[in-house]
C-alpha cells in the first residue's frame, strides 16, 4: 500500500466538510473521485498535501506514519516532495516561462541542478508537442496548452502519487479531450493519481476505482462498473440518475 | 526676456529637483518595504506601530512634513544626543519627502502584495519550493508588477513635491523660477511659470516613457 488515510476530518467555519475519511490507495492504482460540487472532494485533495491541514486524522505515506493535525514542517515538505498537483485553474506561475515552470518545481522544490531540470522540461514539452512554445509566458498560452503544461510540471517532478483537482472543469469543451487524454496516457504508464473530476467517461473508461463522494463522507467505492452499473446506495443512484436527466 | 534665458535660469535647479525626486524615491521605497513587512507581521504590536506611522504619514501634507524634518527633526535627534545641524537643506528636502511617500509606497506594495492570486503560492507549495523561495521567485516579482501602476503615479505626484522645497530655502527648479520671477517684479512672471510648467510636465514624460518600458519588458503578466 502506497498511501493510507484514516478518520481523515475537517471543518470550515463549524461546517463538517470531511467527516472521517477512511482511504487506501496501492502503487498504480488510479483512483477517480466523483460526486456533487461542495461535497468536499477538493478539500479532500489539497488536505492530502498540506494545502489545507485536518483537524484531526493519520496518514500512513512512503513509509512514515504523519498525523495531519499535528504534521512538521519536515513531513509536510517530504509529502509535498513525493506528491504533486494538477489544479482546475492551472495555476502555472504567470512570471515563469513555459520551460521555467516545469523545470522550477525540479530546482527549487528537489535541488536538481538547472541545467538537468532544464534538460528534463525541454524534453517533457516535446512530449507535449509544445517545445515551440517553451519561451512563452502563461498569459501568451491557451488554456488547453497551460493545463498540459501543469500535468507536465507534475509529472517531471516523478512523484509517487498526482493529485488531479478538476484538472478540465475550466477548459473549452473542446480541449477537455487532449487533455484527458494525457492524463490518461500517465494512468497506462503505471502512475499512481487521485483525480477529482465530473468527467464520467474518464472516471468509466480510466479509474480503477471510483468513490462516491457526497456530504463530506465516501458514500460507495468499487469498480466504474460496479458504481456506475450495479449502484448499491440510494445517494449514488440519486447522483447517477441525475446526471443521466441531463444527457 | 527671452525664453532661453529663462529655461536655462529655471534648469539651475534642475540638479536638486532630480537628486530630490531619486533620493527621495529609493528611501522612501526602503522605509515603504519596511512598513509594509512590519505591517504584514502577525504580531499585533508590530501591525499597530505600521498602522499609527501610515496613518500620521499620510495624514500630514508634506509641506508640513519638510517643515517639520527642517525645524524639528534636528531638535528631537539633539534631545538624545545626536547633532544632524551639518545636514545641507537638500538632505533634509530628501528626508522630509521621503518619511512622506514611504508611507503612500508601503501602501501600494502592501496591496500589490495581497493582490498575488493565492493559486499561484499553492502552486509553489505543491512542488515542493519552501516559503522563502517562493516569496523570492514567484510573489516578489509579481507584487512588483502588480505595484508598477500605483509605483508610477506615486513617482509623478513626486515630482510635482520636489517643488515644495521651497520652504526650507532650497533652490529648486520651482524656487528658482519664482526667485527669478520676484527679481524682474513679475514682469515675466506668466513666461516663466508656463516654462517651468513645460519642464515639470517633460520630466513627467520621461518617467512615463521609462515605466512604459518597463511594462512592456515584463508584459506577461498583463
Amino acid at each position: 500500500m502506497l498511501l493510507k488515510i484514516t478518520d481523515l476530518k475537517k471543518q470550515f467555519n463549524g461546517q463538517q466538510i470531511l467527516n472521517g475519511i477512511d482511504l487506501s490507495i496501492n502503487k498504480g492504482e488510479v483512483v477517480v473521485i466523483i460526486g456533487p460540487s461542495g461535497s468536499g472532494k477538493t478539500t479532500l485533495l489539497r488536505n492530502l498535501n498540506f494545502l489545507e491541514q485536518a483537524d484531526s486524522g493519520l496518514m500512513e505515506f512512503a513509509g512514515e506514519k504523519i498525523n495531519l493535525a499535528q504534521a512538521t514542517k519536515s513531513e509536510i515538505q517530504m509529502v509535498r516532495r513525493k506528491t504533486a498537483m494538477v489544479f482546475q485553474n492551472y495555476n502555472l506561475f504567470k512570471n515563469k516561462t513555459a520551460q521555467e515552470n516545469i523545470a522550477e518545481g525540479l530546482i527549487y522544490g528537489h535541488g536538481e541542478n538547472a541545467k538537468t531540470a532544464n534538460q528534463k522540461a525541454v524534453q517533457a514539452l516535446k512530449n507535449l508537442g509544445l517545445d515551440k512554445r517553451k519561451d512563452y509566458y502563461p498569459s501568451q498560452l491557451s488554456g488547453g496548452q497551460q493545463q498540459r503544461i501543469g500535468i507536465a510540471r507534475a509529472t517531471v517532478l516523478n512523484p509517487e502519487i498526482i493529485l488531479f483537482d478538476e484538472p478540465t472543469s475550466a477548459l473549452d469543451p473542446e480541449l477537455v479531450g487532449t487533455v484527458l487524454k494525457d492524463i490518461q496516457q500517465l494512468a497506462e504508464q503505471g502512475q499512481t493519481m487521485i483525480v477529482v473530476t465530473h468527467q464520467m467517461w474518464f472516471a468509466r473508461n480510466v479509474a480503477s476505482r471510483v468513490l462516491f463522494f457526497a456530504d463530506g463522507e465516501i458514500i460507495e467505492s468499487g469498480t466504474p462498473v460496479q458504481i456506475f452499473e450495479h449502484p448499491q446506495k440510494q445517494r449514488t443512484k440519486q447522483f447517477l440518475n441525475a446526471l443521466a436527466d441531463n444527457y | 526676456m527671452n525664453s532661453q534665458k529663462i529655461i536655462g535660469i529655471i534648469w539651475r535647479g534642475f540638479p536638486n529637483t532630480i537628486e530630490l525626486l531619486i533620493f527621495s524615491f529609493i528611501f522612501a521605497t526602503l522605509l515603504g518595504l519596511l512598513l509594509t513587512w512590519v505591517g504584514l507581521r502577525k504580531n499585533r504590536l508590530a501591525q499597530g506601530i505600521a498602522t499609527v506611522y501610515l496613518n500620521l504619514v499620510r495624514g500630514t501634507p508634506p509641506l508640513l512634513m519638510l517643515l517639520l524634518a527642517y525645524y524639528g527633526l534636528p531638535v528631537l535627534l539633539k534631545a538624545i544626543g545626536i547633532n544632524i545641524d551639518h545636514w545641507t537643506r537638500l538632505m533634509f528636502g530628501i528626508l522630509g519627502l521621503s518619511l512622506g511617500w514611504s508611507g503612500y509606497l508601503a501602501e501600494a506594495f502592501r496591496s500589490a502584495y495581497l493582490s498575488v492570486d493565492t493559486g499561484q503560492i499553492e502552486a509553489a507549495r505543491s512542488v515542493g519550493m519552501k516559503d522563502q523561495t517562493t516569496f523570492r521567485q514567484i510573489i516578489l516579482p509579481q507584487a512588483a508588477m502588480l505595484a508598477l501602476p500605483n509605483i508610477e503615479n506615486l513617482v509623478v505626484g513626486l515630482v510635482k513635491a520636489t517643488s515644495l522645497v521651497y520652504v526650507i530655502g532650497l533652490y529648486d527648479m520651482y524656487n528658482q523660477a519664482s526667485n527669478l520671477s520676484n527679481q524682474t517684479a513679475g514682469l515675466h512672471q506668466l513666461q516663466i511659470f508656463i516654462l517651468l510648467a513645460l519642464s515639470y510636465w517633460g520630466l513627467v514624460l520621461v518617467i512615463e516613457v521609462l515605466f512604459r518600458l518597463i511594462r512592456r519588458r515584463y508584459q506577461w503578466l498583463a
